[in-house]
């Protein structure tokens, strides 16, 4: 569904990633693990065109060369931003129906409805808190309405960073669990984790990253056993990894 | 199938897929193995300019020389705690080749090898009888633990005598053979001499290994067992046997491209040949975490065969292996060097330098390697016994060190 060829991306003069290559398959959720720097986030940026790029990326047989972050969700990739960006401010319903201006001119009120009934179904909660402010949620329940809020742009692919961040175990392991749910739905999501315990175990694949490369890549199911990943990212192993060779 | 998923792949996205295994396994051995660092900075290559499967071409070749000298463990990619499995073989030179295995590689490894039995239509069903040499050390193991992995009753290789074996075979009820291409032929005589007919055994299979098989051997086991043949290609160095495979459609050995990428180049100039075209096959490994191989020149001449294969899988094919491309030769699957042979006659000689030809020869099937050694006088002696005795202790020296079945003929010096 997506293929990325030699992707490198750039802040300024700095290139946080350097030739990446790599590809989701319809339906799978794929997660990028590494260190803080690595160029995880980076490289979600690139893939919405946020960040200066160069490379190929394929998204369903289209080319997102050179095109406008709008544009790329219109072709239905929707990225839920680290930290949630919500509109604090505003209500709850108000930051989901924002998820969806691109299609008001397009479509009828019924459609965006029914897709709002579904994210209702998704996190019931959202329902319960139409009209709260979004800014005085909990850290779960706005990682929710960003979740949602995305969706209600109807992606094929959703894109996800550290959505675990700064949220207690059981409230990631909630939100884990609809990630779960939307793939069986047939959603295809990008997952970018520190943590990565979580993510391998929600993954079916996963790419390590380090300084901009993809150094390894497997099932999460492998990547679980592997003895580098646990030492560097699973906080296992400690001594090994201090000791050296 | 197997692994329908990816051995019959489009080859867009295979490729692909190799691309991205390709960088991170280059990304790992520059940055995890010291001799890959100063290779590419010697030549001042950069991790960049490898942005197509082509562009491998560029990267120095690995040679069995190079892992000699990085004996034991210089080429590992992971510190020596997360190995869990050190293999060796002879090599070329006195010092072993050091292969090294984390847990997931023996994980890919029982996969590949059962994706080779899948692809032979071998399943959890058979019972596999397993009749190899003990210089076949590293095919008897891989191919034990595959089929055991695969869920198939193993009778694990003994040191039976051929017509033993062969009554296990009939009251086993043994379903498949697995063993080199020589020693199926020598059963045969075996069983003639018993006045065994297949029709007595249950055999379906017979899996050969270890040597190429020639079309006119085939067909002599094939007619001689009653039974369909497959084989399989492999070196230690690169995992074994799980490298490539015959499939039912029976042209050529698929190569298991996922995990290993093969170039054909001429032994002589380095450089690629055009598609088709025999040459040396290079392999670097794509997945493996504990010994990536970048280029790895095998030493096997053959080549490889684009064209889609009639079983459907779309694994590019090697063609038949046609020779070496160094003086490696094999004596009964088990490879050796001329120069071993010289250095380990040489042991038995007190350290004299012998005078030797040799050549492999078949009896009754069994490949034997006939030494002609030259008499001369230093260790000449005009006890027959003496003499006799020389000549078994060469012989035992080299079934001791390469697991070879030798004879030694011992020659007058030719009058000067």
């Amino acid at each position: 569904m997506l293929k990325i060829r030699n992707l490198s991306a750039y802040y300024g003069s700095v290139r946080a990633l350097s030739g990446v290559t790599c590809h989701i398959r319809e339906g799978e959720i794929v997660t990028l693990i590494g260190a803080n720097g690595a160029g995880k986030t980076t490289l979600l940026n690139a893939v919405c065109g946020l960040v200066r790029r160069d490379g190929d990326l394929e998204f369903s047989g289209h080319s997102l060369k050179g095109m406008a972050p709008e544009e790329i969700v219109g072709l239905g990739i929707s990225q839920v931003p680290e930290g949630r960006q919500l509109f604090a401010p505003m209500t709850v319903a108000e930051n989901l129906e924002l998820g969806a201006y691109r299609r008001y001119r397009k479509e009828s009120k019924a459609a965006i409805q029914a897709d709002l009934e579904r994210i209702y179904q998704l996190f019931p909660r959202l329902k319960d808190r139409l009209t709260q402010k979004a800014g005085t949620m909990s850290g779960g329940e706005q990682q929710m309405l960003a979740i949602g809020r995305a969706l209600m742009a109807r992606p094929r692919l959703l894109l996800l960073d550290e959505p675990s961040l700064g949220l207690a175990p059981i409230v990631v392991e909630d939100i884990l669990a609809r990630l779960s749910q939307l793939r069986a739905e047939g959603m295809t999501i990008l997952l970018v984790e520190q943590n990565a315990r979580v993510a391998l175990k929600v993954a079916d694949r996963a790419y390590v990253l380090e300084t901009g490369r993809i150094i390894l890549s497997g099932t999460a199911a492998d990547l679980l056993q592997d003895r580098q990943v646990t030492r560097a990212y699973l906080g296992r192993d400690y001594k090994d990894f201090t000791e050296g060779r | 199938m197997r692994h329908p998923e990816i051995e019959a792949m489009i080859r867009g996205e295979l490729e692909l897929l190799q691309l991205e295994r390709l960088q991170s396994t280059l990304t790992r051995a520059y940055r995890q193995v010291k001799f890959y660092r100063r290779q590419f900075d010697r030549l001042g290559l950069n991790l960049d300019g490898i942005r197509s499967l082509s562009d491998l071409t560029r990267l120095p070749c690995t040679t069995r020389e190079d892992l000699s000298e990085n004996y034991p463990y210089g080429l590992f990619a992971v510190p020596l705690r997360d190995i869990v499995r050190i293999l060796s073989s002879p090599g070329t030179t006195e010092k072993p080749l050091v292969v090294g295995y984390a847990a997931q590689d023996i994980k890919l490894w029982l996969e590949l090898l059962a994706r080779l039995y899948t692809a032979a239509d071998i399943t959890r069903e058979d019972i596999l009888q397993i009749i190899l040499p003990q210089g076949l050390a590293n095919w008897r193991r891989d191919l034990q633990a595959g089929a055991e992995y695969l869920g198939a009753s193993v009778i694990p290789p003994a040191t039976l005598n051929f017509a033993k074996e062969l009554m296990v075979m009939r009251d086993y009820k043994t379903s498949v053979l697995v063993t080199t291409p020589p020693v199926a032929r020598h059963l045969l005589t075996v069983m003639a001499r018993m006045d065994l007919t297949p029709a007595e055994l249950s055999l379906k299979k017979a899996l050969l290994v270890a040597s190429p098989l020639p079309e006119a051997v085939r067909r002599e086991i094939e007619a001689g067992f009653q039974v369909t043949c497959a084989t399989a290609y492999g070196i230690t160095e690169v995992m074994g046997p799980g490298l490539a495979f015959s499939c039912g459609a029976d042209g050529g050995l698929h190569f298991s491209e996922d995990h290993f990428y093969p170039e054909i180049i001429d032994p002589e100039t380095g450089a690629p040949v055009p598609p088709g075209t025999q040459g040396e096959l290079v392999i670097t490994t794509l997945s493996t975490v504990a010994f990536p191989l970048v280029r790895f020149r095998s030493g096997d001449r053959t080549s490889l065969i684009q064209e889609p294969c009639a079983c459907g899988r779309t694994l590019v094919r090697l063609g038949e292996i046609a020779g070496r491309t160094d003086p490696i030769f094999s004596v009964g699957g088990i490879k050796v060097h001329p120069d071993q042979i010289g250095a380990l006659l040489a042991e038995a000689l007190q350290g004299h330098p012998p005078k030797f030809s040799y050549r492999v020869v078949s009896e009754e099937g069994l490949e034997i390697l006939d030494i002609e050694l030259t008499v001369e006088e230093v260790f000449f002696s005009d006890e027959i016994k003496a003499l006799e005795c020389l000549c078994r202790r060469a012989r035992r020296h080299l079934a001791d060190h390469l697991g070879i079945n030798a004879r030694i003929i011992l020659k007058e010096e030719a009058a000067r």
